[in-house]
């Protein structure tokens, strides 16, 4: 299955280099666009997210601020009335006084306040502000704020939202009021009473501050609940009552001043808690994880766009880019080509330096390989030709003629062992010239070749010089080129011994000399002279005056072509001493494998030699 | 055309278009979020006793995140004034509306009509007596019941011995629905008791009132009536006939307070906004959502429990 996969996925992989460098280069793109596209998301969101969270914990220290100050200002209220109007005066004799400064306090304060109020120990009305028709039976000693002052008399007391039930409203209004009650001490002809003090805060300013912070409309609100977790303020403050919806107040009132996360029926949200003081009021700010989220979706979009805007912009770069890199090589592969094919384009150079070295390189190779095909031409067309010489060499007609005329003279003198003899040897020597057209044989038969054509020469030579073959039988399975004593013995007859009355010699050694085999033909001739010799072996073009024309030039480049050019003929002689010339080849034991390595043209080198020898030593050895 | 040249011009167009779509989602696709408008239409729409009504409304718009508009009207409508106002809302772009029907056999039909166009919701049920009247989803208080608990509450102030008892029965909206309900409610259940209902009256005034036969118990069956019995009985006019009814207004809490009203039993006129918007919002926001009726609770006021912490939440909710 993963093969059928791997298998899928190497069809759909683009085959081509510049569509190769584009993919991957798209593909790293995406990846890293991926990459980047998360951490701006995700630092984003968490900025986005602390933004959020601070920006609620400041206005809620703002909001608590000013619900502080209101209510500081209201206790100043208490205090005032209290240390100058109730403690300075006498309920019996300076009423007027009382309520002069208690309307004073509530004209000045009139926006905050719904009113204030004096009730004594049993209940009953001292002195409100503004001055309004008490109820029948309002029960104020049942009422909390009362209960409260008078249990805790030290403290003031702030109580919860209420509907004030003091007073009659003719135009039917029940106003909603947040009591501040304290326990006074009322003096009245003298004697001292304990009584309540009521500022009754207009719920309204509350509710206003609330609201002035509620007005987000992304699922964040704001709350006010007492130490218990009552609710005093909350947006959805009815929906509570009614059970529509819920808050978890009670739990948030234990929550110290800070931020924390919590669940509450089912979701995530962050609350942010701020302790109004002396009241022990809690400031709640909820923001719902899915507001964070909310706020991120058009972030998300805009991320996504923006990525995929750099991945559109990268495809197209990573396409010039691509197609810069891979167009010289493409360029260079494909001249390449049509060189392959058989064309002869100029080799493309260009681009970076890397690919025009690399060009300059392969035309560089090209050219020398060209001119080394046609060196290797010339070289095989000069070996024909000398190979054909060679041959041509062994048919020449003159000696052809004299031999058979020789051996005709032989028959007729009745001397046919000796016809017979010319015969075997003439045969001889035509069968190892041909050698099955092989142009290396074994030294054993090119000395027999050499021996064949001595026998005939000196019959027709009429015996008048001596051949001597001394030759290291070890050498006479190695490998040489064929007919290349021939030649020299020939020259040697020729230009040697062939004119001398007698006492003419020819001696051919053959040595086994540090892995090179040394055939040497030494004659006691008339010699060169001294300026001759220097053109033996380099001027091909000079008229040879007797024999068959093949020139020891021809001998000395066949051995070179064969073996290299550190081998070949030397040339020593000295006027009327004689000649002696020297063949030097490497040692490379005669086998049929070594043959048709040579003729194939390939040169061995040094040490190959020298193992092919040793190989072919341990051969015999076993 | 290279397939490698195909695939890049493919990929580039694809990616055009998810940009260009993308930004225009980011740059205001999203911000256009339409908001739904809902027109209110309710008789006397400016009078107190819709104020709970109305802040329920006024909560479940802000919840729902909609627009909702009460369509100023007069004391009474006819089944035609209501169906030109109903129209005129449309034509403003309402799309919806909540009706309190009105009195009248044609306000059926002419809703219909309507609820082919925009969803229709009910706050009480039309005049069809004839008719069956349950494809229209209303939100109500069970006024039936209502009718009971104001009978209960009789019995229970006099042990349940209220034989030979006189009753009279105050209710302003003549052919309401709601009315009907609450007497029936009320009657079925003094069937048996021995009390006597002397007269009925469809005209809450003061002077009609006062000039009617002295009774023991002055039911006012909706919040007008039940208003203008407890300002004649702070005027001691009402030949000391003790007040029971229905109310939803300050006004009739007052004399609640003051004692001209012995009891009244208040329908919970916030949740009748809340849930009939609500419904409204399900239906706007899902357009195959079947809407429901509801019933909503009712709460028993007295003097002596006029400021519990059920209450005060009451007379917060109309005093918004």
């Amino acid at each position: 299955m993963k093969n059928k996969y791997f298998r899928h996925l190497k069809n759909i992989m683009p085959k081509g280099m510049q569509p190769m460098i584009m993919f991957a280069f798209s593909i790293i793109s995406i990846i890293l666009m991926l990459i980047l596209g998360s951490v701006l998301y995700i630092r984003f969101s968490s900025v986005s997210r602390q933004e959020i969270t601070q920006g609620t914990q400041k206005l809620i220290e703002q909001t608590g601020e000013s619900l502080e100050d209101y209510l500081v200002r209201m206790r100043q209220i208490s205090d005032t009335i209290y240390y100058n109007a109730v403690k300075e005066n006498d309920l019996s004799h300076q009423d007027r006084d009382l309520q002069r400064e208690m309307n004073l306090l509530y004209e000045a304060n009139q926006d905050y306040l719904r009113s204030i109020a004096i009730y004594n120990s049993s209940g009953s009305l001292v002195a409100a502000e503004p001055v309004a028709v008490q109820k029948e039976d309002p029960d104020i000693t049942r009422q909390d704020w009362y209960t409260q002052a008078m249990q805790e008399v030290e403290n003031m007391h702030f109580s919860t939202p209420h509907i004030q039930n003091l007073f009659n409203d003719a135009t039917f209004r029940y106003y909603w009021v947040i009591s501040l009650s304290r326990m006074v001490e009322l003096t009245d002809k003298g004697d001292t009473q304990t009584g309540v003090l009521l500022v009754d805060m207009d719920y309204s300013n509350i509710s206003r501050m609330m609201k002035q912070i509620n007005t987000l409309n992304n699922g964040q609100y704001y709350y006010l609940c007492d130490s218990s977790g009552k609710i005093i303020y909350h947006p959805r403050q009815t929906q509570i009552v009614k059970g529509i919806s819920s808050e978890n107040s009670k739990v948030a009132a234990q929550y110290k001043d800070g931020s924390c996360d919590e669940t509450f029926e089912g979701e995530q949200r962050k609350v942010i808690v701020n302790t109004i003081s002396y009241t022990g009021w809690k400031l709640v700010g909820v923001i719902p994880f899915s507001t964070f989220n909310q706020g991120m979706v058009n972030i998300k979009y805009f991320v996504v766009a923006l990525m995929l805007l750099l991945v559109g912009m990268l495809i197209i770069i990573n396409r010039i880019v691509s197609k810069r890199i891979s167009r010289p090589i493409l360029a260079l592969n494909h001249s390449v080509m049509e060189y392959e094919a058989g064309e002869k384009p100029r080799i493309y150079i260009g681009g970076s330096p890397e690919i025009r070295h690399l060009a300059h390189s392969i035309q560089n190779s090209y050219e020398e390989n060209e001119m080394l095909m046609n060196k290797i031409v010339l070289e095989q067309n000069e070996r024909r030709k000398s190979e054909l010489d060679a041959l041509q060499s062994q048919i020449n007609p003159h000696f052809l003629y004299n031999t058979l005329e020789s051996i005709t003279w032989m028959i007729e003198g009745e001397r046919n062992d000796e016809a017979v003899f010319m015969i075997s040897q003439l045969a001889k020597l035509f069968r190892i010239s041909l050698s099955k057209g092989c142009t290396v044989i074994s030294v054993k038969d090119e000395l027999q070749h050499a021996q064949s054509y001595m026998n005939i020469q000196k019959v027709r030579y009429k015996n008048t010089f001596s051949v001597v073959f001394d030759v290291d039988p070890i050498i006479c399975t190695c490998c040489t080129v064929k007919l290349i004593l021939q030649p020299i013995l020939e020259n040697a007859i020729n230009y040697g011994v062939g004119g001398m009355e007698e006492c003419g010699e020819i001696r051919v050694e053959g040595r086994l000399e540090q892995d090179q085999i040394v055939l040497t033909v030494i004659d006691n001739g008339l010699g060169i002279a001294e300026e001759e010799v220097a053109y033996l072996l380099t001027d091909s073009t000079r008229v040879h005056t007797k024999g068959s024309g093949v020139g020891l030039v021809n001998v000395n480049n066949r051995i070179q072509l064969l073996f290299g050019k550190e081998y070949g003929l030397r040339v020593e002689s000295e006027l009327d001493k004689g000649t002696r010339i020297t063949i030097c080849m490497p040692a490379v034991p005669y086998t049929e494998e070594n043959r048709k390595i040579l003729e194939k043209g390939y040169l061995f080198s040094k040490e190959e030699i020298v193992d092919k020898k040793i190989k072919a030593g341990k051969d015999e050895d076993e | 055309m290279k397939t490698s040249k195909k695939i890049v011009i493919l990929l580039g167009a694809v990616l055009a278009v998810a940009i260009v779509v993308l930004t225009f989602i980011t740059l205001g696709g999203r911000t256009e979020q339409r908001i739904h408008k809902v027109s209110v239409i309710i008789p006397n729409s400016e009078d107190a006793q819709w104020s709970s009504f109305k802040y329920g409304l006024r909560m479940a718009a802000e919840d729902s995140e909609m627009e909702v508009f009460v369509t100023s009207t007069g004391e009474s409508m006819t089944v035609e004034e209501e169906q030109a106002v109903i129209t005129q809302e449309l034509k403003n772009g309402a799309d919806a509306v909540i009706v309190q029907p009105v009195a009248g056999t044609d306000a059926e039909d002419m809703l219909r009509k309507i609820e082919k166009k925009v969803p229709v919701m009910l706050t009480g049920q039309t005049e069809t007596r004839e008719q069956d009247t349950s494809s229209f989803p209303v939100t109500e208080a069970d006024n039936y019941a209502i009718g009971e608990e104001l009978a209960k509450e009789i019995l229970q102030d006099y042990n349940g011995n209220i034989k030979e008892k006189t009753v009279g029965i105050l209710m302003s909206s003549e052919g309401s629905e709601a009315a009907a309900s609450r007497k029936q409610g009320f009657l079925d259940s003094l069937k048996d008791t021995g009390a006597v209902q002397i007269w009925e009256l469809t005209e809450a005034e003061e002077n009609v009132l006062e000039e009617q036969k002295a009774v023991d118990f002055l039911i006012a069956l909706d919040d007008d009536s039940m208003a203008a019995a407890g300002k004649c009985a702070a005027a001691n006019n009402l030949h000391g006939a003790l007040v029971y009814g229905v109310g939803s207004s300050t006004e009739s809490v007052y004399y609640l307070d003051t004692g001209s009203i012995e009891c009244m039993v208040v329908p919970d006129a916030f949740n009748v906004g809340y849930q009939s918007l609500t419904e409204i919002a399900k239906r706007l926001e899902h357009p195959f959502y079947k809407m429901k009726s509801s019933e909503v609770s009712h709460t028993v006021m007295r003097r002596s429990n006029l400021f519990s912490e059920e209450n005060q939440n009451v007379l917060y909710t109309m005093n918004q």
